[in-house]
């Protein structure tokens, strides 16, 4: 049956809630004003000469860049063995360590910023390199855990029993032929996993200090304390960041898919 | 049969219970299998015959039973140190690699050198008449092609063993009877002794040299085509391979059985008590008034089917529904519906089983 | 490959795990069983006094009556206005609905900030909104909708959209299409199948899509905190300031055991109801 005229009115006002944000920052960010004024009293591109030569915020992208890339690295490296062996292997504790590994994910972000401030403050580990990949890795290790296990788990079981009988021991035939056919599922859970470290707020705002922040907590603040349009720049710098990210993995293996199916 | 005798293949007692399940999926299966020939494990689904065929394979450990190949037992080796193409059912073919590293594969694993394994790369596809699809990945080729590389992949690697799961039941009917009879020939070309899962008689029957019918996770009978279609070993080979009028009877004594108030003489019977009586109807035919048989049934034609190569006469007599079936244009094959038909057939076509 | 490769593969995740999460959890636990003393600093101890102070304390009991409506009403108008979205998806011609469905969804993947500096902009003093209602001569004043509840009530609601927006597409997806033609077919109009047919069906995906974005807005920090411009108070953000500000960590951990205490009831109870109306 063809929508009708009601409902497509209902969802044109729910797409509309969901794209307005993004929409006026993309304008706003473009403002020739000096405030977060809507429609823009002109527009010019000095908003983004000024995040460009802000020395703060420029480092702070430098380390969200780095961070989300050892994160992802780290994400893929621990998690494509792990999720090998929960789609493929039978060992004992194979399915509490499979729940324990998504576990992170269903524990509110600002509860797990809090334990892991509580955990390595002592270690004098708080606002450090190490401090932020592992806690960014506690978000990310999840998703390419469960973007990896299906990965795997749609590779035909066949296909690697015929790589054994044509001799090929079980590890390399899970290097050279199970992995080279989920490598697209892969590829997905790195993108995903590089922009959910990239993006992520809530767990950073306990970790970082003066001497190491990350983009998403200087946007926070600076949205906290000034309303120019210098931040609106910022937040289209992330947005754009994410657009690629987004269509890659769309691209790749289908966002809706790779988002879960909660 | 090859004339080398000496068994290639040896299972013995193989047996495999998958757990949760109350019967054994294969249970206790023996068989030797001379070099060079081509066994037919044939039954219905679940019989147990993809389980055996993955047992030979390594790719499912028995519960207790041994494999032996050319006088090695493989038991307890995995699957990459076994030495034997398989041909999957779905062929399995690495979809990231064209047909040429598909079959390279297998001789890489090998260490084998890279001209060396160039040349026999080559050689296979020529074999498989797929020379120029080399460069093809598998979802550019047709059902018929990645079937042949994938028989192309499992010869590749000169196996000790071929192992063929259902190779044809993903192909159109139409192409299945040309693939048949090629995999035939290159299994005689190359002499590779072969294991062929099938549940189509008739596949196993037109290639094997030997059928072993699995029931239950058992053999029921092994032996030739010939061995297996006209002298079945058990009720269920009889019912399972070919088609029978089955007639419940009850032995009177050596060599006789009674259906209904006739009674018919048979080579084998049982020793006595209540019986089912198979007769195939290719062995049943209508005899001209002065001919003799050992057994003569007089009775009525119900109804005649005509399938072009073929006819068939359902026909009620004392012993009870009998089906003959005779070519077009035989004695007998114009007897309409209501005609009354006399009925022959030999003693040693009467299969008679204890019910 | 056997039990040991598998141990051996899941070895590194695990370790990542444990340092980061289990551990941490764990000392969260830990602490919220300590004591602070006078003069605010933390001392080692096994009682439940935090907790009692937290319980006894008419703030707390503020904090969580506002967190809970908060996130009640953010979470139903997201599921209200992320059906029509679903249904709309839903009933597309296959070939929009990828682009349909990415539209609703790939919010997510903006930064949570970011949305709201666009809110900020959108509702602010000088934003689309009070330029209109001012343009229009309706106010003379700009309308205050940010910096207080209503903001935060505003842009909790579109971050929570695309989680209610991705359970309802799937929830959806299982319905037959045909059972609102069948309607149709039994002289419905638009409105009675809609009413008869289609919502109750979807009732157990709507039931589901409001229950997972209030478990989400029950936690959220980010929205309450920037679009409340610190005016607004919820448990999250007394967690944070707990932490951060007075700096004590067994309040913030014995205030962050209670909030996933509720979530925890929140989840058991979600799984019920979901099976309830599954049946």
């Amino acid at each position: 049956m063809r929508p009708g005229w009601v409902l497509r009115l209902a969802a044109m006002a729910g797409y509309a809630l969901l794209l307005a944000p993004a929409l006026v920052v993309a304008v706003i960010s473009f403002s020739a004003g000096d405030f977060l004024t809507f429609p823009p009293p002109g527009l010019s591109t000095r908003w983004y000469a000024a995040l460009f030569s802000n020395g703060e915020l420029m480092t702070a992208l430098r380390n969200s860049a780095v961070l989300a890339l050892l994160v992802a690295s780290i994400a893929l490296l621990a998690g494509i063995p792990a999720a090998y062996a929960i789609a493929r292997l039978r060992f004992p504790g194979r399915d509490t360590i499979a729940t324990l590994l998504v576990a992170p994910l269903l524990l509110p972000s600002l509860v797990l910023g809090l334990a892991l401030l509580l955990a390595l403050q002592p270690l004098k580990l708080a606002a450090t390199w190490p401090g932020l990949v592992l806690a960014h890795s506690m978000v990310a290790l999840p998703f390419a855990v469960r973007i990896m296990t299906t990965a795997f788990g749609a590779v035909p079981r066949d296909v690697e029993e015929a790589a054994w009988t044509l001799g090929a021991t079980p590890f390399r035939a899970a290097l050279r032929v199970t992995l080279p056919i989920a490598a697209p599922g892969a590829l997905a859970a790195g993108a995903l996993c590089f922009l959910v470290s990239f993006d992520e707020t809530v767990i950073s705002l306990f970790l970082v200090g003066p001497r190491l922040s990350t983009l998403p907590v200087e946007m926070f603040r600076y949205a906290e304390t000034r309303t120019d349009p210098l931040v609106a720049a910022l937040a289209m710098a992330l947005i754009a960041v994410a657009l690629v990210v987004v269509l890659l993995v769309e691209r790749l293996v289908g966002f809706t898919r790779a988002m879960g199916r909660e | 049969m090859p004339p080398d005798a000496m068994s290639h293949l040896r299972l013995d007692g193989l047996t495999r219970r998958f757990p949760g399940t109350a019967h054994p999926a294969v249970d206790g299966v023996s068989l030797e299998l001379p070099r060079g020939a081509l066994l037919a494990l044939l039954g219905p689904s679940g019989c147990g015959k993809t389980t055996t065929l993955r047992m030979i394979a390594g790719l499912e450990t028995p519960d207790a039973g041994r494999v032996t190949v050319a006088g090695r037992d493989v038991t307890d080796l995995p699957p990459h140190r076994r030495n034997m193409g398989v041909v999957f059912q779905s062929y399995a073919l690495f979809p990231h690699m064209t047909a040429a590293a598909n079959i390279a594969f297998g001789l890489e694993m090998r260490g084998t050198p890279r001209a060396e394994r160039e040349s026999r790369v080559a050689e296979a596809l020529a074999l498989v008449g797929l020379g120029d699809l080399a460069a093809r990945k598998p979802r550019q080729l047709s059902g018929g092609q990645q079937q042949r590389v994938a028989l192309a992949r499992a010869l590749a690697i000169q196996p000790d063993l071929l192992l063929l799961d259902e190779p044809l039941s993903a192909l159109d009917a139409k192409l299945r009877e040309g693939v048949r009879d090629e995999i035939r020939a290159l299994q005689q070309r190359v002499g590779a002794t072969t294991v062929f899962v099938t549940h189509d008689q008739t596949e196993a029957l037109a290639m094997a040299d030997l059928v072993a019918v699995m029931n239950e996770g058992r053999v029921e009978q092994l032996g030739t085509p010939e061995e297996v279609f006209e002298r079945p070993a058990t009720r269920f080979v009889a019912t399972f391979v070919g088609r029978a009028a089955r007639l419940p009877g009850r032995v009177d004594g050596p060599g006789v059985v009674r259906c209904g108030e006739v009674a018919l003489r048979a080579a084998e019977a049982p020793g006595s008590g209540a019986a089912e009586v198979f007769i195939r109807p290719h062995h049943v035919r209508p005899l001209a008034p002065d001919a003799t048989a050992d057994n003569i049934l007089e009775g009525r034609v119900l109804r005649r089917t005509y399938t072009g190569d073929l006819v068939s006469l359902e026909c009620e007599t004392p012993a009870g529904r009998i089906q003959a079936e005779l070519p077009g244009g035989a004695p007998g094959a114009a007897l309409a519906a209501g005609a009354a038909v006399r009925l022959g057939f030999a003693a040693e076509d009467v299969r008679v089983f204890p019910a | 490959m056997g039990a040991r490769a598998g141990l051996l593969l899941i070895l590194p995740a695990a370790a990542i795990l444990a340092a980061g999460f289990v551990y941490p959890v764990l000392l969260l636990a830990r602490i919220s069983l300590n004591r602070t003393t006078d003069i605010g600093a933390m001392e080692e101890a096994v009682t439940l006094e935090t907790f009692e102070q937290l319980v006894g304390d008419a703030f707390t009991w503020d904090l969580a009556w506002n967190t809970a409506t908060l996130a009640a009403g953010s979470a139903l108008a997201a599921t209200a206005l992320a059906l029509p979205v679903a249904l709309l998806i839903r009933a597309a011609p296959p070939r929009w609905r990828g682009l349909l469905s990415l539209m609703a969804v790939a919010p997510l993947l903006v930064s949570g900030t970011a949305r709201v500096v666009g809110w900020l902009a959108i509702l602010g003093d000088n934003g689309v909104v009070n330029a209109t209602l001012m343009g229009l001569g309706l106010t003379d004043d700009p309308v205050r909708m940010i910096n207080n509840w209503t903001g935060v009530r505003i842009g909790l609601t579109e971050s929570l959209m695309p989680y209610a927006c991705l359970v309802l597409i799937a929830g959806l997806g299982r319905l037959d299409p045909r059972l609102e033609e069948a309607a149709a077919t039994l002289g419905a109009t638009r409105s009675r199948t809609f009413l008869r047919v289609t919502l109750p069906l979807a009732a157990p995906a709507l039931l589901a899509a409001f229950l997972l974005t209030f478990v989400l807005g029950v936690s959220a920090f980010v929205t309450p905190r920037l679009m409340g411009g610190g005016r607004v108070f919820v448990i999250a953000t007394e967690i944070f300031d707990l932490a951060l500000e007075s700096v004590n960590w067994p309040a913030a951990a014995a205030l962050a055991m209670l909030l996933l205490g509720a979530l925890a009831v929140a989840l058991v109870l979600r799984a019920v109801l979901v099976r309830e109306a599954a049946r």
